[in-house]
């Protein structure tokens, strides 16, 4: 990699501690390595994460659209057929912008798996939900709650949650939803605040099921120009999500509530909230850099300044989380990797097969693999950015070139902390 | 002299910026007295940006409209003016920066032409869309 | 019907040694299980109220020199028996499928197997004591070729000391035949004997350091944690499973139950020697910074408790120490099976390198969670068998050796206190990123830790099975000791005759 810096000498090499990731980085590759290796393990962990995330954005928008408020939601993660036919805005004949040639209603492996489950038999939906044989949506909502936790990461959606527009779009909500229900509308008297802030969480959970709405068709059309031997390489696989992110740039973020067949817009789409700015930058901040530790792995003491006192210094995110732990019961990245273990394809099957304990510890080597990939998806939002707000990467000004060196180094430096996975990712024996 | 959008019609290579100008119903805002003051983008900076980026904005009026605001400031600012200022705020919202010190560049966007003057503002004409953040 | 046991194994050793490789480890294992499955329909034909010697065999062979091969089995015995068919076939079980020079591996272990049946039926002393010899090479062997760093040196000091223990027993055996005059080593013709005290005393010295050694008792013991470490897993199940018990088995039956008068006569001094062993052990087992020494430091700790309730010599303790040896027996088997596995695994037995294994995936959590199991169960929590055998000793020895017997148990929470700090740096915390890239356990090692560990349980929540073999038995060699030589034990024992069956109401009422 450092190779291609010296045939451009214009400005001198950096002296960054990841300095051949700075590099690879500015000759347009990913902080991922490019090796066939790791491609073939981050195309298969997003056609493993695509499937049940095809299930994510339908449910998000179900409970954000339709369970709204209900104080019982036991069935809330059960899909009516209407929220599985609903077809994705980017795939199918009739897409606003076609990135995945495929249907634009519930993936078939996702169909199966919701009616047979990992035992592979048709039995009653209760049995496979008490079974826990069931997509994982306890992920979807931990990041859900991971973004409204931490609130406040730039973009216009959140700084809106607060206005008076918004508290006035959500009373209207919440009075036609409790209509002819005075426990609750007297409840809501009481309490207002405690109701809006469940309405703005669940604002939320639509952000981030419109967020994934697009992620979802991205993925299976990687995975399927991977399979037509159209992606070679980490570089081409990180470019296809630039041009992803910015051709969806101005996907519109809003939250509508379906009470009765009448459409309530709590934040309608006139606000002008984008794709980019309100949902995917504080996505990324939020779910790959901070979230919060896993609760039950490891034990931190606050007193002794173990956590973070300011939300933004919090860096347990994908990037940067110990994998090992998966596994340990109810933790949202062992959620994940169970959901993304039955929809594997085959050949990274076979991989991990291969190596350290096979089939036994398959969790946490796909754990890795996503590690990998989402340092890749994380590479790709870093170019995006540097393609929006600064040069291009030949550009023949010097002090532009110096400009993107100095973007690059400052988000590079965000993986100087111990525990970033950063320096982990580079060898391949780590899985 | 015309106003913003009529120099904008009758000036070649900005064919995009008057469509997505229509799209996003700004038309009859950028007509206004103003002033304004406008970054305008030509054919060759909307054509930088990655295939699909203009499709979905164009689907989406008030989010194209946001972009578009974003290139819009209020008040008369000639590029003398704009000498004396490290940024200035959008009718977005966002502030633009502004370089002076080696040409005439606006965020990362450098300017083609600067100080065309209409009847309720002045235009500068930028290689590059400029985008919030 | 007895000589099965011995023979079966010894001649098995032998077809193995002439068996092509192929399946040798298998063999074996049928072997070793017919072995096991004898002992237990003996055992289920074995009378309980009896406390004399059942299923006898005699056979005459050296007559001129006493030495006869006479066998037979009791309550002390038997329990023993039962442990060192289950500890062999764990043992053979738990073995590499890639061991190298696998025939004589499991030559060996057969032949040991069956020398350590024979010198626990053996009931000429004579025949006892060629047993007791035979197994000292197969036990050189096996430290000294399959054995860890060091194993030349450690198998060499096990063999001086071994034999310094041989040595002593014999001369106390020739002593005791010779100057009784008698013209036998039958152990029953023995057993009246009339030598006068201080003899006795000397006698029963001899056999104490003997067996001692062989036990060890501090300060005994410092062949102990040298092999123990540097014997392979399997070895060291064998060495503190089973031949650790034959030293105390010998004490109990060729020194309480042939020199009773001088027994009592030293009793309180025993019971002395007892206590210094356990803190000792146990205070220098929190020191060690490697698990298997801190587990071998332990077994010197728990030996102790089985010296303490035979000195106290109540009905009650003795029973108690006789169910001592099983539950140390079992305990130490599966933690030195766990440790081993741990460091096959892991590659280390440093404690401070150990972290985390607990983890659900990539650690190994169910060798820790049975870890934690075998450290509970040898810090004597409730439910699990170390409660049951600790327990009885103490409540036999309380009422005799009260001060001896409140230090042993706070031996029993200096137990704990080791098995928290391996416990907690082994199985909790972490696991380190950097080295967690541990190959998975196969059911090969798995199922010998739970076989253990339900008859830990088993043994924890139905004590009844564990005791109920030697009560008559214990009972008899209570009753053997004169009441007029030790008026400390008079009135100890009227506990006893109050019910005719004290131990299980004990363990029931508890």
């Amino acid at each position: 990699m450092t190779t291609e810096t010296l045939s451009k000498p214009l400005i001198p090499p950096s002296t960054h501690e990841f300095a051949d990731v700075i590099h690879r980085l500015e000759a347009g590759g990913s902080m991922l390595p490019d090796t066939p290796e790791n491609l073939m393990q981050i195309i298969g962990i997003y056609k493993a994460y695509a499937v049940p995330m095809d299930f994510y954005w339908r449910d998000l928008l179900y409970i954000a659209e339709h369970v709204f408020l209900n104080p019982l939601p036991a069935l809330k993660y059960v899909l009516p057929q209407e929220y599985l036919d609903l077809h994705n805005h980017y795939a199918g004949d009739d897409a606003d912008l076609r990135i995945w040639r495929g249907e634009a209603t519930a993936h078939p492996e996702l169909l199966e798996f919701i009616e047979k489950g990992e035992l592979k038999q048709k039995l009653p939906k209760l049995l496979h939900h008490l079974w826990h044989d069931r997509i994982n949506m306890e992920f979807a909502e931990a990041c859900m709650r991971a973004m409204f936790w931490h609130r406040g990461m730039g973009g216009q959606f959140d700084p809106y949650l607060d206005s008076d527009e918004y508290k006035a779009n959500a009373d209207r909500a919440i009075r036609a939803y409790f209509q002819g229900n005075p426990l609750m509308l007297g409840l809501y008297n009481l309490f207002p605040e405690m109701f809006l802030e469940q309405v703005r969480e669940l604002s939320y959970y639509a952000n981030l099921g419109l967020f994934w709405e697009v992620m979802a068709p991205v993925f299976f059309e990687m995975s399927d120009l991977y399979d037509e031997g159209k992606l070679t390489t980490v570089p081409e696989a990180m470019n296809f999500l630039v041009n992803g992110i910015f051709a969806i740039a101005g996907r519109p973020i809003y939250h509508h509530v379906y009470i009765r067949g009448e459409c309530y817009e709590i934040i309608p789409k006139s606000k002008g909230f984008m794709w980019l700015y309100e949902a995917a930058l504080p996505y990324v901040e939020a779910v790959f850099y901070r979230t919060s530790p896993f609760r039950g792995t490891k034990s931190y003491n606050a007193q002794a300044r173990q956590v973070p006192t300011d939300q933004k210094d919090f860096h347990y995110g994908i990037l940067y989380a110990d994998v090992f732990p998966v596994g340990s019961a109810g933790i949202p990245p062992t959620l994940l990797m169970q959901d993304m273990l039955h929809f594997l394809p085959p050949y990274l099957l076979d991989y991990y097969n291969q190596y350290c304990r096979g089939e036994d510890d398959m969790l946490i080597q796909l754990g890795v693999s996503f590690q990998r990939s989402m340092y890749n998806v994380t590479s790709a939002v870093i170019q995006a950015l540097r393609t929006a707000l600064l040069y291009p990467l030949d550009d023949p000004n010097p002090r532009h070139l110096i400009a993107n060196r100095q973007f690059f180094e400052a988000q590079i430096d965000r993986f100087t902390r111990p525990e970033a996975r950063l320096r982990d990712i580079q060898k391949q024996d780590y899985r | 002299m015309a106003d913003i959008v009529d120099i904008a019609v009758n000036a070649d290579g900005f064919k995009t910026l008057v469509t997505a100008v229509h799209v996003a119903n700004l038309v009859e805002t950028l007509k206004s007295p103003g002033p304004f003051t406008v970054f305008a983008p030509n054919d060759d900076a909307f054509a930088k940006l990655p295939p699909g980026t203009i499709q979905t904005l164009v689907q989406n009026a008030p989010q194209l409209a946001r972009i578009l605001t974003f290139h819009v400031v209020p008040g008369k600012w000639m590029k003398a003016d704009l000498e004396q200022v490290d940024s200035v705020i959008s009718f977005e919202g966002s502030p633009i920066r502004i370089d002076t010190s080696d040409g005439f560049e606006v965020k990362n966007a450098t300017v083609l032409a600067a100080d065309i003057e209409a009847d309720n503002g002045v235009i500068h004409v930028l290689d590059r869309v400029i985008l919030m953040g | 019907m007895l000589s099965t046991l011995i023979w079966f194994p010894v001649l098995g050793a032998i077809a193995i040694a002439l068996l092509p490789p192929r399946h040798l480890k298998l063999a074996a294992l049928i072997i070793s299980g017919l072995v096991l499955l004898w002992t237990l329909w003996i055992a289920n034909q074995f009378d309980f109220t009896n406390p004399l010697l059942q299923f006898r065999e005699y056979l005459p062979w050296l007559e001129p020199l006493g030495l006869n091969y006479q066998l037979g089995v009791d309550g002390l015995s038997l329990p023993l028996l039962l442990l060192n068919s289950l500890l062999t076939w764990i043992v053979l079980y738990s073995s590499q499928e890639d061991i190298k020079r696998p025939r004589l591996f499991y030559s060996l272990i057969l032949l040991v197997s069956g020398a350590v049946a024979g010198a626990f039926l053996a009931q000429n002393l004579l025949l006892f004591f060629l047993f007791y010899e035979v197994e000292l090479v197969p036990f050189y062997l096996l430290i000294s070729i399959w054995g860890g760093e060091k194993r030349n040196y450690a198998a060499i000091k096990f063999l001086l000391y071994t034999a310094v223990s041989g040595a002593l027993i014999l001369v106390a055996f020739l002593g005791v035949v010779w100057l009784q005059g008698a013209n036998s080593f039958a152990y029953e013709a023995l057993m009246g004997q009339s030598l006068p005290l201080w003899l006795q005393i000397v006698f029963l010295s001899l056999v104490l350091v003997g067996f001692g050694i062989k036990i060890p008792l501090v300060p005994l013991h410092t062949w102990l944690p040298d092999t123990y470490v540097a014997a392979s897993a399997p070895v060291a199940i064998l060495l503190g499973g089973v031949l650790a018990k034959l030293g105390a088995y010998g004490i109990f039956r060729f020194g309480l139950g042939l020199f009773p008068e001088a027994w009592a006569t030293l009793a309180p001094g025993l019971a002395t020697w007892a206590t210094v062993s356990v803190l000792y052990g146990a205070t220098i087992a929190i020191a060690q910074k490697d698990i298997k020494r801190m587990v071998a430091y332990s077994s010197i700790g728990h030996m102790g408790y089985i010296l303490l309730g035979g000195a106290a010599l109540t009905a009650l303790s003795l029973v108690g120490a006789v169910a001592q040896m099983v539950a140390h027996g079992l305990i130490l088997a599966i933690l030195f099976h766990l440790v081993g596995v741990v460091e096959t695994k892991v590659g280390t037995r440093d404690l401070d390198v150990l972290n985390g294994l607990m983890n659900p995936v990539r650690g190994l959590p169910l060798v820790s969670a049975l870890l934690v199991l075998g450290g509970m169960a040898s810090a004597g929590i409730p439910g699990l068998v170390g409660f049951v055998s600790e327990f009885l000793v103490f409540q036999g020895s309380y009422s005799v050796f009260p001060v001896q017997t409140l230090l042993c148990v706070v031996g029993t929470g200096l137990t704990a206190v080791y098995f928290v700090i391996l416990l907690n740096r082994t199985c909790f915390g972490k696991l380190d990123n950097a080295i967690a890239y541990f190959p998975k356990v196969e059911w090969r090692e798995r199922v010998p830790a739970l076989i253990l560990a339900i008859t830990i349980v088993f043994l924890g929540i139905q004590p009844t099975w564990l005791v109920r073999w030697s009560e008559s038995t214990t009972l008899s060699m209570v009753a053997a000791v004169p009441i007029l030589a030790q008026p400390t034990i008079a009135q100890a024992s009227e506990a006893p005759e109050a019910s005719s069956n004290p131990v299980s109401q004990g363990v029931t009422t508890r």
